[in-house]
């Protein structure tokens, strides 16, 4: 072959290539139907629901794995793997069955012995999980669809912390996957939910890609959350991660993806005016902005000078600095409670309605206060962090403290606000954060409420009237009694300031019109999604 | 020659260790915990600790990098923290999309931005030529991201013609792979054209004022073979040397591109290692891109050989 023959060859091939020759054929309109794609909150950074219990790893395993129960849009617990169960007279011992024809998506039958391993891995990493095994006196598989919880106490919320959607959930595995340390990672993801997790496809930080289980058999109940028959309408559903919210909104104006979990509110009005596109609240339980203060260090060890801040505050500015002049997604929240939730209360929140800057500053003079510089830490990669960060410096020099601003990411404040050492040599002072309202309906998996000195999260509290509320509620029996316990939780956290909350807030959600069957709740669910 | 391309090529060992050793001790000294990460903001210190122990991270900081170091000598760069798949596996999945990112930009800069800088210097001091140094400011000028977003903007949204987002690997053919790269390398290559064609005109310049240019001339050589046969090849060390050096420039500017269009690119893996604290991937791609860099350099060494006969090693 001469150089001139090479060179027309090659041309003709280029030319073939570029006209589409060589393409991959296009998927027929009835196969992309039943293709999701969906653009997740984060990446989905492991698949160990147990071991990170961060949400998206939830969002993602509440499609592979079930759970024994799950709560409905009531919040009420209900049963999912579980067909029936029984609590004897004295309430010390707990019988599960496990329905039939449940199976992993390796093909094998789902059986106690693996409940029992996968509540094991489960219950040394959940606050609730932890409670139960301190009155445990043995876990154990009766026969292969039934097992035994024995307690040598009562304890009255076990369903609703085997159905809790708070991460981390009890997510049922195989014996063999469960039997890992709850403190290292998994490599399997064998589950036995409505959809495979497909392991070759998946691309950290770019792609996860889940398929339908046909072995799946849903409840015959209608869905309702994590309750209910787990309907499968999609073959495939495809997690596209987008870091750049400005590309995730024109991927979804394009039809490039048919379900954004959460668009930013400043591109909201934009999708809004696409006839195509249609958005609305995404979890109605929202979230609550919150910071904490440290209270080993001055100035916060000074009880005094923490409620000086709380009558300082002005949840508006806080809220109006995430969420912009939407009303729609923000509400004042005077306590640490999902607002519109049964056991919602403003017990004692009267301090946080009185944005009072001069009665503040007079209680930090009187209080003692020596000057001593806060240190500040403000995650700016997080768009809600950075917004109270700079409500917050600016509250704070109003009432006469002496701001030292650290302007760092997300993962230093994640390192930095678990060091206990004096805030002038790498401690800190006070940093922010929000909570899922999901997280906050009850003491039962609010870690951020505990006020148990060094058990406690960060910032330390101690609280003798919060721990006492705390366990008031897990003992109540009905809803009056959970009701006056939760009354006296909310007065005594705001009393002690176990942390300062900022108040309600709501996000959007966004798919595409040709999508069926998208809820609201405090994670997207699948089920029951179909797309024409 | 050869000689000289085996020294080079062995220089690059202690280069690569002091990348490894520095690497690392920034990383040690960085604030951040992956512990924290991976816990969650639910997670008691308790919880974090054992996994952080778990990890391995509350070893002492010779102890970690010893072992680091030995296994990387022996071609293995570790498991990811967070995903506990391999580091030479997550690097594999992700070289395609940069790789193609890299060599179309590539293309396109030095297609657009040669000629430019080549029609600008011959009509040096005219319209065009303060068009073409108007355009090379513009690229400089103008963030990537904001470049990305209009042309996303015009060419996606108004248009469609092109997709937003994502890539397409070339297995699934070459127009779909292409089709979802041009919208990202021009965008990309925006500040290379200005940079390759500012340097060429430059050097076409100086090249343009020797006198063999003007014997040629005198001899009836047309315009366009004076310019591309005698002034250009003369004018190529420096142009070479540059797009090398924009070579890093590109690896920068992919960060962002790859964030902006979505690509699954090493960028964005070093972006997201770098927020999660994944210090094996970090550590691993430094080290790539590090090794492809003293690379580039060794191959613009030989180049500058094949362009001045005069240049020995």
């Amino acid at each position: 072959m001469d150089r001139r023959t090479f060179l027309k060859s090659a041309g003709t091939a280029a030319l073939v290539a570029s006209t589409g020759g060589l393409s991959a054929p296009a998927l027929s309109q009835g196969a992309n139907a039943k293709v999701l794609r969906f653009v997740p909150q984060a990446n989905l950074a492991n698949f160990d629901p147990i071991w990170g219990t961060q949400y998206v790893v939830r969002n993602a395993a509440a499609l592979v794995w079930d759970t024994p129960y799950g709560v409905d849009e009531n919040l009420v617990p209900q049963r999912q793997m579980v067909e029936s169960e029984e609590v004897s007279a004295d309430g010390l011992t707990w019988t599960f069955k496990l329905r039939p024809g449940l199976k992993f998506h390796d093909g094998e039958p789902v059986l106690a012995k693996d409940v029992v391993q996968s509540l094991k891995r489960w219950a040394a990493r959940d606050p609730m999980g932890i409670m139960i095994v301190a009155q445990q006196q043995e876990l154990t598989a009766v026969d292969d669809r039934t097992w035994k919880w024995v307690l040598k106490k009562p304890f009255p919320k076990m369903i609703l912390a085997l159905a809790k959607n708070n991460s981390p959930c009890s997510f049922i595995m195989p014996e063999r996957i469960a039997q890992t340390d709850p403190f290292k990672q998994i490599t399997e993801y064998i589950g036995s939910g409505p959809m495979k997790f497909n392991k070759g496809e998946w691309v950290p930080g770019a792609k996860a890609v889940f398929e339908k289980f046909d072995a799946y058999v849903p409840r015959a109940e209608k869905a309702s959350w994590l309750a209910g028959g787990k309907n499968m309408l999609v073959n495939r559903i495809e997690w596209v991660i987008m870091p750049d919210p400005a590309t995730a909104a024109a991927a979804l104006q394009n039809g490039e993806v048919d379900w954004w979990e959460n668009p930013i509110s400043d591109l909201v009005p934009v999708l809004r005016r696409n006839s195509n596109i249609n958005v609305d609240i995404s979890d109605p339980l929202g979230n609550i902005g919150a910071f904490r203060m440290n209270h080993l260090f001055a100035p916060f060890d000074n009880p005094k000078i923490r409620r000086a801040v709380l009558m300082a505050m002005n949840q508006e500015d806080y809220m109006r600095a995430i969420v912009g002049d939407d009303n729609k997604l923000w509400k004042p929240l005077p306590g640490f409670f999902t607002p519109d939730t049964p056991l919602y209360t403003e017990a004692g929140g009267d301090i946080l309605k009185r944005k009072n800057i001069a009665e503040a500053r007079k209680m930090i003079q009187e209080a003692g206060y020596k000057g001593e510089p806060v240190v500040c830490l403000v995650a700016q990669d997080q768009p809600n962090t950075k917004a109270m960060g700079d409500v917050t410096v600016d509250l704070l020099k109003k009432i006469g403290l002496n701001v030292d601003f650290v302007a760092t990411d997300w993962g230093t404040v994640g390192a930095r606000r678990a060091q206990k050492t004096p805030p002038g040599q790498g401690g800190w002072n006070m940093f922010h954060t929000w909570h899922a309202g999901a997280d906050c309906l009850n003491p039962s998996s609010y870690t951020a409420i505990r006020a148990n000195g060094d058990k406690a999260w960060f910032g330390w509290p101690t609280s003798k009237p919060v721990e006492d509320a705390i366990v008031e509620w897990f003992d109540a029996k009905d809803l009056p009694a959970e009701k006056t316990a939760m009354a006296k939780l909310n007065t005594a956290a705001l009393e002690d300031v176990v942390y300062a909350p900022t108040g309600f807030f709501l996000g959007y959600q966004a798919w595409r019109k040709n999508v069926t069957g998208v809820t609201k709740g405090p994670l997207p669910f699948f089920w029951n999604v179909g797309k024409a | 020659m050869f000689g000289f391309i085996f020294r080079r090529i062995l220089m690059t060992i202690p280069v690569m260790g002091f990348v490894a050793l520095f690497v690392f001790s920034l990383l040690y000294i960085a604030p951040g915990d992956p512990a924290a990460v991976i816990a969650g903001d639910q997670a008691t210190p308790e919880d974090v600790a054992k996994i952080r122990a778990g990890l391995g991270l509350d070893r002492p900081f010779l102890v970690r990098f010893a072992e680091w170091f030995f296994r990387v000598m022996q071609g293995d760069l570790g498991t990811s923290i967070f995903t506990g798949l391999p580091v030479s596996q997550m690097i594999a999945q992700r070289i395609e999309p940069t790789l193609s990112l890299m060599v179309v930009t590539l293309f396109i800069a030095i297609f657009v931005a040669i000629p430019m800088g080549v029609v600008a210097a011959w009509k040096c001091d005219t319209w065009i030529d303060r068009v073409v140094m108007s355009f090379a400011v513009l690229g400089f000028s103008v963030p990537v991201f904001v470049i990305g977003y209009l042309l996303a903007y015009a060419f996606a949204l108004q248009l469609d013609w092109l997709p937003v987002q994502g890539y397409r690997p070339i297995k699934n053919g070459v127009w779909p792979w292409f089709e979802n790269l041009i919208l990202p390398a021009v965008t990309l290559g925006f500040v290379y054209i200005a940079l390759i064609a500012r340097i060429t005109r430059a050097s076409m310049l100086e090249v343009l004022q020797q006198d063999y240019i003007r014997t040629a001339r005198a001899k009836g050589v047309s315009q366009k073979s004076i310019l591309f046969l005698h002034a250009l090849k003369n004018a190529a060390i420096p142009i070479v040397t540059v797009i090398g050096i924009g070579v890093a420039l590109l690896i920068g500017g992919a960060v962002v591109t790859e964030s902006v269009f979505a690509i699954p690119g090493l960028g964005r893996l070093t972006v997201d290692a770098i927020l999660r604290r994944d210090y094996p991937i970090i550590q691993g791609v430094v080290l790539m891109f590090s090794f492809v860099y003293v690379l580039i350099n060794l191959l613009v060494d030989v180049l500058y050989t094949l362009l001045d006969p005069r240049i020995r090693y």
